[in-house]
């Protein structure tokens, strides 16, 4: 195998592929690797790790057709050690991958890739919407981190996606907060919903293209398939709790308040707060205030009084000041609504003017 | 290892996959797989994800389809499901416990009402030619209870299967007569209820307890002699018994007239009904019972593995069972029955030691037991007397003690080694038909152990 490509975009392809290879060692060393084929259909890198997988297709000219498997960690690291314009040729003769760029040229041990597995797609590819890749990566990002860390339910873990009328509805909870985001899609037909693992879809965001991507799944898989190659994930293969039980309909008390202003509160008030994370608020309804307030017995206490628009009634609630602070990179809004619906029941956060989310925090004991 | 058994069939699958593949090879694909269920033939295996769906049916098809394939042929397919998170979770928490080598329980369970044991049924009964006129008379019984035959008496050696015909009789009785009462003893519970019975002063009881069955089976006869007193109520019992047209099964390894020391009253009551001998199993019924308890125990034994364990072991059914129960046991250590080579291995303790024996010894041993002079068999003389107990001689030092031919013919007065050839062709052929000849050189071996 004999190919030529741009430093650029090798350089680039490798550290998007890299994130797919297995970093565990002690599994098939096939699959801490990548592999690159040159073929009929171009240059492509592949790395999988049997959660998720990736295959991207490259811009290069290719002299030789070949295949081979190189370790992923050793090409990343040369890969970020690229400088200058200028191409780089990959030249692939018995085990050995030599590398020439300019004025050096390294030979890497390659692994034999029999062992390297098929990445599958979607066994029923009819359930397929199309977006647009920028969209869907902002959307993983932000909502993932809603999602838990712990393994222990699976289904908490991962990222729940619904297609119904025309609107991609995507939310996370770990079952202290819970953040539900909608998009509208261009295709109205398709229905579905699939559950995602948070960190493959983590993963998939870093290596999404910004243009139009075709999602398709099934009930296992799902694929992300744009121009420059296909993305691959296993799905949670759980049900997901029926989470519109848990939002209130009503509510007692609603503030309105500058998201600028209850950022720098809540950041100052957060220095206070004790070991359990603890920031109380107060929607004080006479004054139109929204207050924050944090005790901590060794380092002392904070109130900070934002100027709110509230209307109802007079309550106080307690929260962990990091699911207060979460909803700030879930949406732009300017000013932000809260509406609690009484003690001990959670509270949903808004953004004004923005009706894409909805994140509902439950509050501590008092 | 038990093939029903998802888990365990897995384990052994698992073990032999091992075999095939690269250690990493098998971490990554195989250590979160597991059988969900087994259903018509097709094994349902259980993967985590499209990814080692697609790499199973492409890699490992053809591997695992084999390996099941070797443990039976019942299994048609293996397909494939991506299984739900949650279960996969749990299937790892479960500890795989080794309840291999545990019998269950209900091969120990006997009927406490009626003291049958179900594990003797007529689906497990082998007939054979030795047994088939009591299987015929024991059917008899069955259609006509009280009336065809009565009583039913079925004696021989050891091991016959007695016990396990008259049970089955009293299991398939309790199953066309559901209303009906029947009841297994052997002879010497009988015994020991009675003088119980009399110590307690409750005779009148013991009486008509035994006297409200509508089919009474007394297993072991023979340990009545002597027992006066129990002869007397079973004298009694029978009476009453019959007269009401009650069916009444006894066992005994003897005819009621051998039965030693016994009230001539009660042997003629014994053999007034049916008397049904079982004698030894034929070959072929040998072998037929070595697979039949083999496959109950779900070990499928190979043709040449049967045969051996068949011809090894005469005589006696039950040693016959004991030596297929050690086989059993190993393929359920090992996890795949048995080669013959190492079943002969493992049966070595049940056959005759091979010890090394000299033929002057063997010679002697043969001219006593046909009562000829010892220097005959040496000499060259063709007198019918000599002939057979020499080709016999020659038979046990080639069969027995894998003596060489031409040394057996130098030892024997220095024939040639075709005609011990053709000593030994000739007896091993007149073995099978001739049963009198049979016994004789059973016999002859019991004297060279």
């Amino acid at each position: 195998m004999i190919i030529s490509l741009d430093k650029k975009i090798f350089s680039e392809a490798v550290h998007t592929v890299a994130r797919f290879a297995e970093r565990k060692s002690g599994t098939l060393p096939v699959l801490s690797s990548i592999l690159i084929l040159a073929g009929d259909e171009g240059i492509k890198l592949r790395a999988t790790n049997l959660e998720t997988g990736i295959d991207l297709k490259l811009e290069g000219t290719c002299t030789t057709k070949g295949v081979v498997a190189v370790p992923a960690v050793v090409l990343q690291q040369i890969a970020g050690s690229l400088t200058n314009e200028g191409s780089i040729t990959l030249e692939h003769t018995g085990d050995i991958l030599s590398l020439s760029s300019g004025t050096g040229k390294s030979s890497i041990k390659t692994i034999p890739y029999d062992d390297f597995p098929s990445i599958p797609f979607p066994e029923n590819p009819k359930n397929r919407i199309i977006l647009p890749g920028i969209i869907l990566k902002n959307l993983f990002t932000t909502i993932a981190s809603c999602a838990s860390s712990s393994t222990i339910r699976p289904e908490l873990s991962s990222i729940y996606l619904s297609i119904e009328g025309g609107v991609l509805t995507a939310v996370a909870t770990d079952s202290f907060r819970l953040a539900e985001k909608k998009v509208p899609l261009t295709n109205k037909g398709t229905q579905g919903k699939f559950l995602i693992p948070a960190k493959n879809a983590l993963d998939i965001a870093q290596a999404l293209p910004d243009d139009d991507i075709i999602i398709s799944f099934d009930e296992h898989q799902c694929a992300f398939v744009s121009q420059g190659g296909m993305l691959v994930s296993r799905l949670t293969n759980a049900t997901y709790p029926d989470y519109r039980q848990i939002i209130p309909k009503e509510s007692v008390v609603e503030a309105v308040i500058l998201r600028k202003d209850f950022e720098t509160a809540l950041k100052r008030t957060t220095i206070f707060s004790d070991a359990f994370q603890k920031i109380r608020i107060s929607f004080d309804q006479k004054k139109n205030k929204f207050i924050l307030f944090a005790r901590n017995t060794d380092i002392g206490e904070s109130t900070e009084t934002i100027s709110a628009n509230i209307s109802g009634t007079a309550l106080d609630l307690s929260f962990n000041h990091r699911y207060l602070s979460a909803v700030l990179a879930l949406t732009n809004a300017e000013s932000l609504s809260l509406l609690a619906a009484g003690i001990g029941r959670p509270l949903i956060i808004k953004g004004v003017g923005d009706t894409s989310l909805l994140y509902l925090v439950s509050p501590m004991n008092q | 290892m038990d093939k029903g058994n998802p888990k365990e069939l897995w384990e052994y699958i698992l073990t032999q996959v091992e075999l095939s593949v690269s250690p990493a090879n098998f971490n990554t694909w195989f250590r979160n797989s597991f059988i969900v269920k087994i259903e018509d033939g097709v094994i349902y295996v259980g993967v985590p994800s499209q990814f080692f769906k697609d790499w199973y049916l492409k890699k490992f098809h053809t591997l695992l389809l084999k390996i099941v394939r070797d443990i039976s042929y019942e299994f048609r397919n293996i397909e494939y499901l991506i299984v739900k998170d949650e279960r996969r979770k749990v299937q790892k928490e479960v500890k795989n416990t080794r309840g291999v080598l545990e019998l269950p329980l209900d091969e120990f369970y006997i009927n406490k009402s009626d003291s049958l044991n179900p594990r003797y049924t007529f689906d497990t009964f082998v007939i054979g030619s030795f047994n088939n006129l009591a299987y015929a008379a024991a059917q008899a019984v069955l259609t006509r209870p009280g009336i065809t035959y009565n009583p039913l008496f079925i004696y021989g050696d050891t091991g016959r299967g007695k016990t396990h015909l008259i049970q089955a009789i009293g299991n398939q009785y309790k199953k066309q007569y559901p209303g009906r009462k029947a009841f297994y003893l052997t002879s010497e519970k009988f015994t020991i209820d009675y003088t119980d019975s009399v110590q307690a002063g409750t005779a009148n009881r013991f009486k008509d307890k035994y006297r409200q069955y509508d089919l009474l089976i007394m297993d072991d006869v023979q340990f009545l002699s002597k027992k006066l007193k129990t002869e007397e109520e079973l004298f009694h019992l029978f009476n009453t018994l019959h007269d009401t047209n009650k069916q009444i099964i006894f066992s005994s390894d003897r005819a009621p007239a051998a039965i030693p020391d016994i009230a001539d009253r009660l042997k003629g009551r014994l053999a007034s009904g049916m008397t049904i001998d079982i004698g030894e199993p034929d070959p072929e019924s040998r072998m037929a019972i070595v697979k039949r308890k083999a496959a109950s125990h779900g070990v499928m034994l190979s043709d040449e593995v049967v045969e051996y364990v068949a011809t090894t072991m005469s005589g006696s059914i039950r040693e016959l069972e004991g030596m297929v129960n050690n086989l059993i046991c190993h393929a359920q250590v090992k996890g795949f029955a048995p080669d013959i080579l190492e079943v002969r291995q493992s049966l070595r303790s049940f056959t005759r030691p091979q010890k090394t024996i000299s033929v002057k010894n063997v010679v002697d041993k043969v001219a006593s037991f046909y009562g000829i002079d010892e220097e005959s068999i040496y000499e060259k003389t063709r007198r019918r007397e000599v002939v057979r107990p020499r080709q016999v001689i020659m038979y046990i030092l080639r069969e027995d003690f894998n003596i060489s031919y031409p040394t057996i013919g130098t030892k024997l007065g220095g024939r040639d080694h075709t005609t011990v050839i053709h000593s030994c062709e000739k007896i091993k052929r007149e073995v099978v038909v001739d049963t009198d000849l049979a016994k004789e050189i059973q016999n002859i071996r019991t004297l060279l152990v």
